[in-house]
């Protein structure tokens, strides 16, 4: 009996020396599964991304991991929860560019730009600005001259106030100083204002090709640096007439870390996070749900969250939100 | 799509189909019947067994879960007072007044059957008429929409029991309850007093299961238990004798219109169509004084209904390729994981996959008449449980189901606050149905009302010009609200002469 009580006593000493050292720790995680927080229902686009993508992560760390949902709030209760937790690399979170640096800046959260150790990006898809594929518009110079012909009658939908879709119009319409001169209509999901789109009810929507293409719409501009190669004709943003920082939006997502985790975990997870990106069932993965990869590691990720987060600012106040 | 016919039938009658079909009704049926875990939850639930499936029985697998958990949600409103999913509570209305008569075996009888010939039409509807029924939908702009929830609130006046102000009351306080958080045009966190947990408003599943299947419980337990006696007797489901569908059979025609109706319609959903049928069946119904005592009628109506909701979901889904709801957005998302590209084109595209998922539906809703008598038969053993045991097990199952939907912990306290609310209000004679019928048609009230008044630009009146379908709604919405008003005038009128 005393045998076993001293060799335990043996293991927890020994478990409290290694972690009071930083790089010790790093090299004995993961020693328990990591939690991926996706802050949507099960069933969602970032949760089904997530749960594709946790067993190569989980492969690539030689550990485990797992999703949870936890939703509410546009994605915000999930944040605000993750941002509380203890940075001890157990417990990370997807968020989307609206999670992280949307909603901080438009509601009174109890987290913002420095509560979190960005570890990878996963994915980034620019966005579109369409009409419907019977509509008399087919060049935003149609789209200014109409609007300053008859101010107030044109409407852009939203799949709600903040929503990337949202971000997309205004960045389009304010690029253009034709925003005020237009009605927004927020719906609940892209879903509700696709329809009404198809009604007619709604002139423009903006949101990313894989949704774009799921009706019969006609793109206009791509807010991308370069055309797409599905869509050679479709001009930029930048072609179109419209200036950075607004010529350019991308739906992107990553994983993030509450403040403070050590730097040597958040390195193990980033390259963690690369392979797991690149390995051939992800890849598959992604092919099949049309996700556009771009793995950033933790410091260009870190670099690039904190450009948009400032970036965002201008189209937010734009958006009059 | 009848060319591809037998292509569609020969994957559906293989093994796999149907053991997909089989296991899929039954999963359903019983995910439906726990509480919390609603059709939304149960479809996400399944998705990830579905991706190693080939196309066909996967959206199959689905499918069959979300007709069987709707049908589901019934077995615990009529058996334990539990709606499975919110879109049962109505059911509950009729459904457990019967069951504590000692007919719980009859009405899941009357339930059954309306569920299955509700499943049925709408599947016959998917089939014959989506795509003019997609375009047909798609007039219903937000004005349109505000008109229809306009009529549905007229509900409130039907289901509330007893005192006519006491159910209003309960009513404005679920309209109120729903304007808690976001605010969906403007994003701003509305009613939170700075309380951050409350930006995502009060969870509807939680609300519903606490003030009806908590309350419930308090309701009992303060009352004195007999400790041996079991809460219902059951041994098995009773189906109606024909001589018992004499005058009933109108009814249960007009609730499987409702619920196909309301279905194809964006932004409505079961719930809004099970309580709208249940008042409409109250109004016309030579039976009215019954209702909300144990009366078939209603529990035809609200189930017929409710399941009819399923394939009117799925015409936009699949001619359009736009989602109505949460759950018909998963299966869009399986098709996409599967190859597919939801779409205008899916049905064009893909002829053969269509065929079976019609044919698929249509064989759904015959199974759910035998599967439903068998999860029963299995699950009438549980039911014989001593009360106060199973009044702790409701209690836990709620827990579970809350927290199961979004792992929020504050829509525990949330359907703790609604359970104890929701008792104090029940003994003071508040009718607990209108205060949910104004927390599900809330949100859509609210921005349909704000979307259509953006449109016309701050215009109240011109949501009655140029919009036939919305006036014709709202001047049924006033017949609804006025009648009770004038049959008591013609009342006293012959009274005095």
């Amino acid at each position: 009996m005393n045998k076993i009580f001293g060799s335990a006593c043996v293991a927890m000493s020994l478990v409290c020396a290694v972690g009071a050292l930083g790089t010790a720790y790093a090299d004995e995680f993961p020693q328990r599964p990591i939690n991926l927080v996706a802050p949507f229902n099960a069933g969602g686009g970032t949760d089904l991304l997530l749960r594709g993508f946790a067993p190569h992560f989980a492969a690539a760390l030689d550990g485990d991991a797992y999703v949870s949902n936890m939703a509410g709030g546009s994605g915000t209760v999930g944040a605000a929860a993750l941002a509380q937790q203890k940075p001890d690399g157990y417990q990370l979170g997807y968020w989307s560019i609206t999670v992280s640096t949307i909603q901080p800046q438009i509601k009174d959260v109890p987290y913002d730009v420095d509560s979190w150790t960005p570890i990878c990006s996963v994915a980034a898809s620019p966005t579109l600005l369409f009409v419907n594929a019977d509509s008399p518009f087919t060049s935003m110079d149609d789209v200014v001259a109409a609007v300053n012909e008859e101010p107030g009658k044109y409407l852009f939908g939203s799949s709600g106030p903040g929503a990337m879709t949202h971000l997309t119009t205004v960045a389009a319409f304010e690029g253009l100083g034709i925003m005020d001169k237009m009605k927004h209509l927020p719906f609940q999901g892209s879903g509700p204002a696709l329809q009404a789109m198809a009604a007619g009810t709604i002139q423009f929507f903006g949101d990313t090709e894989i949704l774009m293409t799921k009706g019969d719409f006609r793109p206009l501009m791509v807010f991308n640096d370069t055309r797409l190669e599905s869509f050679p004709d479709v001009p930029t943003a930048a072609e179109a007439g419209i200036e950075a920082p607004l010529d350019e939006l991308y739906l992107w997502g990553g994983l993030f870390a509450p403040a403070g985790l050590d730097a040597a975990v958040a390195e193990k997870l980033s390259s963690a996070c690369e392979t797991a990106v690149n390995s051939e069932g992800f890849q598959e993965f992604a092919a099949k749900t049309n996700t556009v990869i771009d793995f950033k590691n933790a410091g260009e990720f870190e670099t690039f969250f904190r450009a948009q987060y400032e970036a965002n600012a201008m189209i937010i106040d734009a958006a009059g939100l | 799509m009848l060319g591809s016919l037998p292509e569609a039938l020969s994957i559906l009658f293989s093994l796999q189909g149907i053991s997909v079909l089989l296991l899929g009704t039954t999963l359903g049926i019983v995910m439906g019947a726990l509480p919390g875990i609603g059709s939304t939850v149960a479809v996400a639930m399944i998705l990830p067994f579905t991706l190693t499936m080939e196309q066909a029985p996967a959206i199959m697998l689905l499918i069959a879960i979300y007709a069987g958990s709707v049908y589901g949600g019934s077995v615990s409103a009529i058996l334990i007072n539990t709606p499975g999913t919110p879109q049962s509570a109505a059911t509950c209305l009729d459904g457990y007044p019967m069951a504590q008569r000692g007919e719980a075996g009859k009405a899941l009888g009357w339930s059954t059957v309306a569920s299955v010939c509700g499943g049925l039409a709408s599947a016959l509807l998917l089939i014959f008429a989506a795509p003019q029924l997609a375009a047909f939908a798609l007039n219903f702009g937000p004005i349109e929409t505000f008109s229809l929830v306009l009529l549905g609130l007229t509900c409130i006046v039907s289901v509330s029991e007893g005192s006519l102000v006491k159910g209003l009351l309960a009513g404005m306080l679920g309209l109120f309850l729903s304007t808690v958080g976001g605010d969906p045009i403007t994003g701003e966190a509305r009613f939170t007093f700075g309380y951050f947990p409350l930006i995502s408003g009060f969870n509807l599943l939680a609300v519903v299961i606490g003030v009806f299947a908590l309350s419930e419980v308090l309701t009992r337990v303060s009352q004195k238990i007999d400790s041996t006696r079991a809460l219902v007797t059951f041994s098995g489901i009773v189906l109606p004798r024909l001589s018992e569908w004499k005058g009933r059979v109108g009814n249960l025609i007009k609730s499987v219109a409702i619920g196909c109706g309301i279905g194809v319609l964006p932004g409505t959903g079961a719930a809004t169509a099970a309580f709208i049928s249940y008042a409409e069946a109250k109004r016309s119904s030579p039976r009215a004084s019954e209702f909300g005592k144990g009366e078939p009628d209603g529990l035809v109506a609200s189930e017929a209904a409710n399941n009819a909701v399923t394939g009117g979901a799925l015409i936009p889904t699949m001619a359009l390729g736009i989602p109505g709801d949460a759950v018909t957005a998963v299966m869009l998302a399986t098709l996409t994981l599967h190859g597919v590209s939801p779409g205008v084109r899916l049905m064009t595209d893909n002829p053969v996959l269509i065929a079976a998922i019609f044919t698929g539906f249509l064989i759904i809703n015959l199974l759910l008449l035998p599967l439903g008598m068998l999860v029963s038969k299995i699950a009438a053993p549980l039911l014989r449980m001593r009360e106060s045991f199973m009044l702790a097990a409701i209690a836990i199952l709620c827990v579970i189901g809350v927290y199961f939907v979004r792992g929020n912990p504050f829509d525990l306290l949330i359907m703790v606050c609604a359970g104890i609310v929701g008792f104090l209000l029940r003994r003071q004679g508040f009718p607990m149905p209108p205060l949910v019928i104004g927390m599900v048609l809330g949100p859509t009230l609210e921005i349909s009302l704000r979307q259509g008044l953006i449109i016309t630009d701050g215009s109240f009146a011109a949501f009655f010009t140029g919009h036939p379908i919305a006036l014709f709604l709202i001047v049924a919405a006033a017949g609804m609200l006025s009648l009770p008003l004038i049959r008591f005038l013609r009342a006293r009128r012959l009274k005095s002469a």
